[in-house]
């Protein structure tokens, strides 16, 4: 018997507690011994661990409600099958948006100018550079913007997810019609918001400006190929774990087979972007810019420089490129797991050679944030995944969906 | 595997009228075996007038030296750099078409994609006119390769990206001939099994290969399309973004941004999807295909150049906080003081107008549904389309570094000019000739999607469309279990 | 270069075709070919036909082009005549990925049509017998090799039952040759087949 409403079972539960209790561990350690500590290196460690990855896992799950917003725009049927898991995984936004504000109050109002350079008033008054920035670098414009960015992702995206259950609903063929159209209007409206953040604004904000002086026009959609493709891979794994489980009845290894073709294509596109950063700024030779990838490349960041490159388009672009291979639960799964953590060494090393300098290091504290993230995500999608059907019964384009085949 | 034909009625079919697989071949192959019309003569002369001027204006430039044009010291990249850039960003579209939409599985493709890949070569053979000529001394264009010469031997420089064009350019050139051709070979085959006169016979049968339609060669062909595919589609990415490469590797401001390259890939699916609209909407008239180039193809594209427009639009806008918020002096005079304003000013603004503001009332869904509206729409983005390569070259190069070199008042002579008109003589000559001796529509692209999403067929969908799932299901192992069965042999 | 004895049989309805084609199968009759005017998905299956490799050639001719890439470029700028250019090093890989990229795209796909035309026997002047005109049109046309043991007559009355539109025995040349399409091939018009 196919089950049509998710229960969470005593396994997920262990191993949401489990997560949650060392990340738990490791957050009260890190307040403890780095947050507090008299050691100021100490104390940029534990803010910048927490930025990263607030800044990265949002973005992440965002990038769930970018996807449903595209497929419906595109008209798209194939992902209707499902649709209701990246609509769970984009559940979490207001939850970690909450979690990113609460960070960035503490380091906006707490004047961590080890974090953002420009925080610190007399030193900008003495750098011309950074001066003339202070029209877009300051804490109110800062703290504004990052509302108002969190607050759209949040509003747009809980209205999708609320049309989305009108098609648990029986509909005639004229609900119906009406019903695509009013999708597409609001997937419409987020994509706009999200091209005025994501794909622009707030990757300046609450990245790129850790390392004030530098700027690349490129960052922020380089930002978003990154966060996207790590979004699409954890999706691929709750629908993994999800059909394992016996649930999701009409997802066969074809759209298995189309998921692993985003996480492919996007692989590549990742790494076209960064290619066309890194090669135009090397070509170039302008000191103002290649000083961003002297500490990476040449600096103590070396291994991960080019560890992220392994991880994020070798790996992914040698196993991924078979048919085969994105048909499999088992390649799809340990290749999903690969990226997310290759992309999340990407936000690492865009965050701490700007904060931490040469005193980086990558230890319990790092691994086990991660983990309270991993935690926290299991925790709320779980939460999330029981609260409708998994399968919007009714929706006009779910046979589309059944009868998919690539 | 499922052979239940089935796609949603909420969707609009992409073929209209009640057509059979017979019907479309005679719809799309009679132009070939009628007289043209008398407009298609017009045409036809009209874009070889063009061509025979273009022929000229060249002879004028290889004869009497880069001279006959106004480009200059400071600005030495004028209208041909500008032209080419053009119409490479317009060869980008049929490869999108064909490549990335078929692996997106966008159906309305199959409509457009073969005039759209026809388009893309002649647009690509008439961007290489350009920066060949522009060598000043075409003679000697083969010295860009790498064989081995008397010369040392010395070799091409690896490194510029002016070479990395050479390669873009040829290889985006034969890929895409044998993408195209290879889709026309079963069409082709359709021809000449159709065909009256011996003439045409012995023709097609020598340009369609022997075609049969065998199901391995089918089987193998599908495979080769979608490899194909698979490789044009970063090809075809990698061509507008090594043209970006000629402008951002240097150190001109203005033209030295990291976010060339995507934005640049961006502005070509613009200009290519305006064009292969402009030429559409003339062909569908012309050659009497309403039905399979119906509105939903054009508000299709349409919502292509909204979008692509709008990520322009996007990266304009980064381009000039970028400007400001580096806080680098040349950079921001480039923007505000001669980009912005300045003698050129306008043409930013022209640029701006055509290219982000006015694709916006594509928003609207009646508007993306209007013939007249869309025609005009094509031709704007396309003239803003030049516009922003002209405004990227000749506004970055006006001023530089060196004030007494600075230059305002370039303007070209008529030979540059004629050479640009010569171009359009050149695509059109060669898309008339097209439009007369080819299918214009991938005649087995259709049928194959025809019982899916052929209007008449679509009706016949009510009674799936109206199961509910379980029985839906139902339906579709019954036609499952008749398709597969044990083989005993004899 | 052999004659041989076919029996054909077109169809105009593919959802008549999938069935039939089950059924000739199941009867124990091997297929010559079926000629389809447009790819119709599952019949490779539906005849038992196994999957096309030719995707293998496209990512070995592309391995060839990436690697000729890199080591020309590397022999050029590091062995043949190294040059200072613009202070960057000799091996300078950043900038040769574009053209490697190239050259890799351009080998895979020039190798892969080349291949597709090799093994599907496509060529300019090549001609190969037409079992029915409408086959490129909009008949969907099967074709069955009549064995020593083959029943022509038994054949004939399953395809009908089939839902076979037109059924007719033809003999012709079962591979490729040089010719014209304007002209009659001169072949099969005197039958000499054991």
């Amino acid at each position: 018997m196919i089950k049509q409403q998710f229960e969470i079972s005593a396994g997920y539960k262990k191993w949401t507690n489990i997560l949650l209790g060392v990340g738990g561990l490791a957050l009260v350690l890190g307040i403890i011994f780095l947050g507090m500590s008299k050691e100021p290196v100490e104390q940029t460690r534990f803010w910048a661990v927490l930025l990263q990855n607030s800044v990265f896992f949002l973005l992440v799950v965002n990038a769930s409600m970018f996807f449903i917003c595209v497929t419906t725009m595109a008209h798209g049927g194939w992902q209707m099958a499902f649709r209701r898991v990246p609509e769970a995984i984009s559940s979490l936004v207001p939850v970690f948006g909450l979690l990113t504000l609460i960070i960035f109050i503490a380091i906006v109002f707490g004047h961590r100018h080890d974090i953002y350079h420009w925080l610190d008033k007399e030193h900008v008054e003495h750098d011309p550079i950074l001066k003339g920035k202070r029209a877009f670098l300051n804490p109110a414009f800062f703290m504004i913007w990052s509302v108002v960015a969190i607050g759209l992702w949040s509003f747009l995206g809980s209205k999708i997810r609320k049309l989305s259950s009108e098609a648990d609903e029986q509909m005639d063929q004229e609900t119906g019609r009406k019903y695509i159209i009013k999708n597409t209007a609001w997937a419409a409206a987020f994509l706009v918001a999200f091209g005025l953040t994501v794909g622009s604004t707030i990757p300046w904000l609450w990245l790129m400006s850790i390392d004030a002086h530098w700027y690349s026009t490129m960052y922020s959609w380089y930002t978003f190929a990154s966060s996207f493709v790590a979004g699409m891979s954890l999706v691929a794994l709750f629908v993994v774990y999800l059909k394992n489980r016996d649930y999701l009845e009409y997802v066969t290894e074809e759209h298995l087979h189309d998921i692993g073709k985003f996480m492919f294509a996007f692989s590549v596109f990742w790494t076209y972007l960064w290619y066309s950063q890194f090669m135009l700024i090397w070509y170039a030779n302008i000191p103002e810019e290649t000083i961003y990838f002297k500490p990476r490349m040449q600096g103590p960041y070396r291994v991960i420089f080019f560890l992220n490159l392994i991880l994020n388009f070798a790996v992914p672009f040698l196993l991924l490129m078979r048919r085969g291979s994105k048909r499999n639960y088992t390649t799809i799964t340990a290749l999903a797991v690969l990226i997310i953590l290759g992309h999340w060494t990407d936000f690492y090393q865009m965050v701490m050679p700007g904060t931490l300098h040469e005193h980086y290091s990558l230890g319990w504290f790092e691994f086990g944030i991660l983990a309270l993230y991993a935690g926290l995500i299991m925790f709320f999608v779980g939460k999330g995944l029981t609260k409708k059907p998994l399968v919007a019964e009714h929706h006009p384009f779910l046979k589309e969906s059944i009868i998919h085949h690539t | 595997m499922s052979v239940t034909k089935y796609e949603s009625q909420l969707r609009e079919p992409l073929v209209n009228g009640d057509k059979t697989y017979g019907q479309v071949t005679q719809d799309i192959v009679h132009t070939i075996e009628a007289k043209p019309t008398r407009l298609w003569y017009i045409g036809f002369y009209v874009s070889v007038a063009l061509l025979l001027f273009g022929v000229y204006s060249v002879y004028r430039e290889v004869v009497y030296g880069i001279g006959q044009w106004n480009v200059n010291r400071t600005i030495g990249w004028g209208w041909d750099i500008t032209n080419f850039v053009w119409w490479v960003g317009i060869g980008h579209a049929g490869t999108l078409i064909s490549a990335i939409l078929l692996l997106f599985r966008q159906g309305w493709r199959t409509g457009v994609n073969r005039a759209a890949e026809a388009m893309t070569i002649f647009a690509v053979m008439c961007a290489g006119q350009f920066p060949i000529f522009h060598m000043g001394r075409v003679w000697m264009a083969f010295f860009t390769l790498p064989y081995p010469n008397t010369r040392g031997p010395l070799w091409p420089n690896f490194n510029s990206p002016l070479l990395w064009d050479v390669f873009a350019i040829s290889t985006y050139f034969t890929v895409s001939l044998l993408f195209w051709y290879s889709g026309l070979l079963p069409d082709l085959a359709t021809v000449r099994d159709r065909a009256k006169t011996k003439l045409r016979k012995h023709l097609y049968g020598i340009a369609s290969f022997g075609w049969s339609g065998s199901t391995k060669h089918w089987q193998r062909h599908e495979s080769l399309s979608l490899v194909l595919a698979g490789l044009s589609t970063p090809l075809v990415l990698s061509v507008h973004t090594i043209v970006s490469f000629d402008f951002a590797t240097s150190v001109v401001p203005g033209w030295h941004t990291t976010i060339f390259p995507p934005y640049f890939v961006a502005g070509a699916i613009f200009s290519g999807f305006a064009m292969v609209q402009t030429l559409m909407l003339i062909l569908r008239k012309v050659m009497n295909l309403q039905d399979y180039i119906t509105l939903g193809h054009i508000e299709a594209m349409n919502k292509v150049i909204v979008l692509t427009g709008s990520i322009v639009g996007c990266a304009y806008l980064t381009e000039l906080f970028m400007a400001w918020y580096s806080q680098v002096p040349f950079e921001q005079d480039i923007f505000f003081k001669y980009r912005i304003a300045g003698p050129y000013g306008w043409s930013y603004w022209l640029m701006m107008t055509c290219n982000v503001v006015s694709p916006q009332l594509f928003w609207s869904r009646k508007l993306r549904r209007n013939v007249l509206f869309t025609f005009i729409m094509s031709i704007v983005v396309n003239i803003g389309m030049w516009f922003e390569r002209f405004v990227i070259i000749v506004s970055s190069l006006y001023r530089d570094y060196l004030p007494s070199s600075w230059s305002i008042y370039y303007r070209p002579t008529i030979w540059e000019v004629g050479f640009y008109l010569g171009t359009f003589g050149l695509f059109f000559t060669c898309f008339f000739l097209f439009s007369k001796y080819f299918p214009v529509i991938a005649i087995a692209e259709i049928k194959y999607v025809l019982k899916t999403t052929g209007e008449s067929y679509k009706n016949d969908m009510s009674t799936l469309e109206n199961k509910n799932v379980d029985e839906f299901i139902h339906e579709m192992h019954d036609h499952h279990e008749e398709g597969s069965v044990k083989v005993v042999h004899h | 270069m052999a004659l041989k004895k076919f029996v054909v049989g077109c169809f105009e309805d593919e959802k008549v075709l999938f069935p039939a084609v089950a059924k000739v199968r199941k009867a124990g009759y091997k297929f010559h070919d079926i000629y389809t005017p447009f790819p119709v998905h599952g019949l490779d299956k539906a005849m038992g036909l196994r999957d096309t490799s030719i995707h293998t050639a496209g990512f070995l001719f592309g391995m060839i082009g990436t690697t000729t890439a890199v080591t020309f470029m590397t022999w050029v700028f590091t062995k043949d005549w190294p040059v200072n250019i613009g202070g960057k090093p000799n091996f300078a890989l950043p900038a040769w990925i574009p053209i490697t990229f190239e050259l890799t795209v351009l080998c895979a796909a020039v190798g892969m049509v080349l291949t597709f035309c090799y093994i599907c026997q496509l060529a300019p002047f090549v001609k190969k017998h037409t079992f029915h005109p409408r086959a490129t049109d909009d008949l969907f046309v099967m074709v069955i090799e009549c064995g020593e043991k083959t029943d022509e007559q038994e054949l004939t009355t399953l395809l009908n039952s089939v839902g076979a539109q037109e059924v007719n025995t033809q003999v012709a040349e079962e591979g490729w040759w040089i010719g014209r399409y304007d002209q009659e091939q001169e072949l099969y018009k005197e039958p000499n087949i054991a």
